[in-house]
């Protein structure tokens, strides 16, 4: 299969302005650092990566709607440089949830609207938008304006722009946000389908069983960078023998740097809950001879163990490998110098 | 679902001239549906120029001691040809109705930038390969449909109120020259939608701009009364040029800028001229902002 994607040497610099005690300082922001990247024909491919870590700047970049700094993309064999109408032409996108959408307009006249932005013949269109109305069920709703829908509703129309124009490439960005569970489930069905169909998909989600159940390969990107690449399955092998232990409860950071000191200790990523609870899932070499050890370590001096619990390894643990950080859409390291471990 | 999902995508290669007209079309359609659907819109903007030129009328009554002492005094003090109390109300009046329609196009231009922003409708239609020009010109359609109509309401609520008759005077001449007087203000609309895309901050400008272009164009008097330096540069900008042919041609008044060919003349070097710079300007500020933080950045 050929590449319908080629990412060559991308690097993306934003100069900010931040405010430091009343002074206004230039600040450079290295969004994307050299990435390169080659997504096959009709392959799913999936990008994942906590908030900032340059996901939606890729995307922007191979979308035309940002200039790279320096480096080279190709989109169906278009570059994003010096054809941007043809690289367009070539997506079918769906990057900010259920916005870009007309409110005052109804299902169907967004679809028919944008529909003739990518210059859909009329008649084809015409026949293009009942299809989808079917396909995606949206003909209860299609002839109220978008206001009076729900988010969930929203989403699916807005799913259903990314597919007016019948482009061979599909971006997806965290298309089941906001959608009911069965919702979310038939979408996944369709995205699975379309792809079994020929279109190839680029789809980024925090949801790693997402991930999991239609990537053929994934991508995991951190601070501008793509740290791991393969498929699901060879990038949970790549852990080797490594078990994950989840812990949840109450925790010192002093917890942090304790289960960092015990032998046989990997790896330690903490996400924060609002109501004071943390989460440790803690990466070892053997989870049953570990636990009495792990047990030890966090048990007194204020810490209050709710669960414990040996876990499947997943693609967030192999983020977590990676970085020593989760990739829950608020994570919060903690202990800085105790989570941070190789390949970081 | 096999079979026609699998296309190469529409619009491949070189989008054909019917391909393009459909984008001007739909995004005009698009526009007057949306404001169609916020109840009387249209007319209640209308009612604001009657309101507006109502002001120096009775202010001027009310001073001068009776409208046509008002009226006399204003025409022999900015050199004006009118006369009656008559003309001097439709001179305010069609000075508000220009003024306007200027606003309009101001607003409707760089608000409609803004509104796509914060709406995310702005990236989406970035995403599309419709060309920018296309879609400008679907909007600029939509702010001449809905500024002319303005200005036809606006022009029959206030001679009914003002018991004026705008039809004494060459109103086709009169409206002809509105017509090609918006150009211009697309090109001036044009800068205004580029500064918005790039401050990213809509009301306070509009605010500010839309005061200064009353104070510059000359609503309630002649720009000549102004000192000489300000006389230039208010003489220099479109609007001034569009009220005074608008308000010459009504009153059968002189115009500032001499004899009609000269104003007929500048009016075709604007209307090709300030488009052209503010479409490029346009263009210009949205490389900008895309080698920046994006155009979805609000």
């Amino acid at each position: 299969m050929d590449a319908i994607i080629r990412v060559e040497h991308l690097s993306k610099t934003f100069t900010t302005k931040e405010r430091k005690k009343g002074q206004k300082r230039k600040k450079t922001v290295n969004a994307l650092r050299d990435v390169n990247l080659e997504v096959l024909d009709g392959e799913n491919f999936g990008l994942l990566g906590p908030n900032g870590a340059g996901k939606t700047t890729l995307i922007k970049c191979l979308t035309t709607l940002l200039l790279p700094t320096s480096g080279a993309a190709f989109v169906n064999g278009y570059s994003v440089l010096d054809d941007e109408d043809s690289v367009r032409a070539s997506l079918g996108c769906m990057l900010m949830g259920d916005r870009g959408l007309y409110w005052k307009l109804t299902g169907r006249e967004n679809l028919d609207y944008f529909g003739a932005l990518y210059h859909v013949p009329r008649p084809e269109r015409k026949k293009r938008i009942e299809y989808l109305i079917d396909l995606l069920k949206l003909g209860d709703f299609s002839d109220r304006t978008v206001e009076t829908y729900s988010s969930g509703q929203r989403m699916i129309v807005a799913f259903a722009k990314s597919l007016v124009n019948d482009a061979p490439i599909l971006f997806l960005d965290e298309p089941t946000v906001t959608m009911d569970v069965p919702t979310a489930r038939e979408l996944r069905r369709i995205v699975k389908d379309l792809n079994d169909h020929g279109k190839t998909i680029l789809y980024t989600t925090h949801l790693m069983h997402e991930a999991e159940e239609l990537c053929d390969r994934v991508a995991i990107i951190d601070h501008g960078e793509i740290i791991a690449l393969g498929t699901p399955r060879e990038l949970k092998d790549s852990l080797g023998h490594e078990d994950v232990v989840s812990l949840e409860g109450i925790f010192p950071d002093a917890t942090v740097s304790r289960l960092r000191a015990v032998p046989g200790v990997l790896e330690v990523a903490v996400s924060a809950e609002d109501d004071g609870r943390s989460k440790l899932d803690v990466m070892v070499e053997n989870s049953r001879a570990m636990l009495p050890r792990i047990i030890e370590a966090v048990t007194g001096q204020g810490s209050t163990v709710e669960e414990i619990r040996p876990k499947e390894i997943t693609l967030e643990d192999v983020f977590v490998a990676k970085t020593g950080r989760t990739l829950a859409v608020d994570t919060r390291v903690v202990g800085e110098k105790a989570v941070r471990g190789r390949g970081g | 679902m096999a079979g026609e999902t699998v296309s190469r995508g529409f619009g491949l290669g070189r989008p054909g001239p019917r391909a393009s007209a459909g984008v001007v079309w739909s995004v005009f359609r698009a526009r007057l549906k949306i404001i169609t659907r916020y109840k009387g819109a249209v007319f209640l903007e209308s009612i604001i120029p009657v309101i507006f030129a109502g002001l120096p009328i009775l202010l001027g009554a009310a001073v001068a001691g009776g409208e046509q002492n008002a009226a006399n005094n204003f025409f022999a003090y900015t050199g004006t040809t009118g006369r009656t109390a008559a003309d001097f109300r439709l001179y305010m009046l069609m000075g508000s109705n220009t003024f306007m329609v200027v606003t309009l196009m101001l607003w409707l231009i760089g608000y409609w930038v803004r509104r796509e922003q914060e709406t995310g409708t702005l990236e989406a239609l970035y995403l599309t390969p419709a060309k920018r020009f296309h879609v400008l010109a679907g909007v600029t359609s939509y702010t001449f449909i809905r500024a002319l109509i303005a200005f036809l309401v606006a022009t029959v609520l206030g001679a009914l109120l003002f018991n004026v008759n705008p039809l004494e005077g060459n109103f086709l001449a009169a409206v002809a020259y509105l017509v090609l007087g918006i150009p211009a203000l697309w090109g001036i609309s044009f800068f205004f939608g580029a500064l918005v895309m790039r401050i990213k901050e809509a009301n306070s400008v509009i605010q500010l701009l839309q005061w200064v272009l009353a104070f510059a164009m000359g609503v309630y008097f002649p720009v000549t009364v102004f000192p000489f330096l300000l006389r230039v540069v208010a003489m220099g900008f479109p609007p001034t040029l569009m009220n005074d042919a608008i308000r010459s041609t009504l009153l059968g008044i002189a115009s500032i800028y001499g004899p009609w060919y000269v104003v007929l003349g500048l009016m075709l070097i604007a209307a090709w001229l300030v488009p052209l710079l503010g479409y490029e300007f346009f263009g210009w500020t949205e490389r900008r902002v895309k080698r920046d933080q994006g155009v979805g950045q609000f």
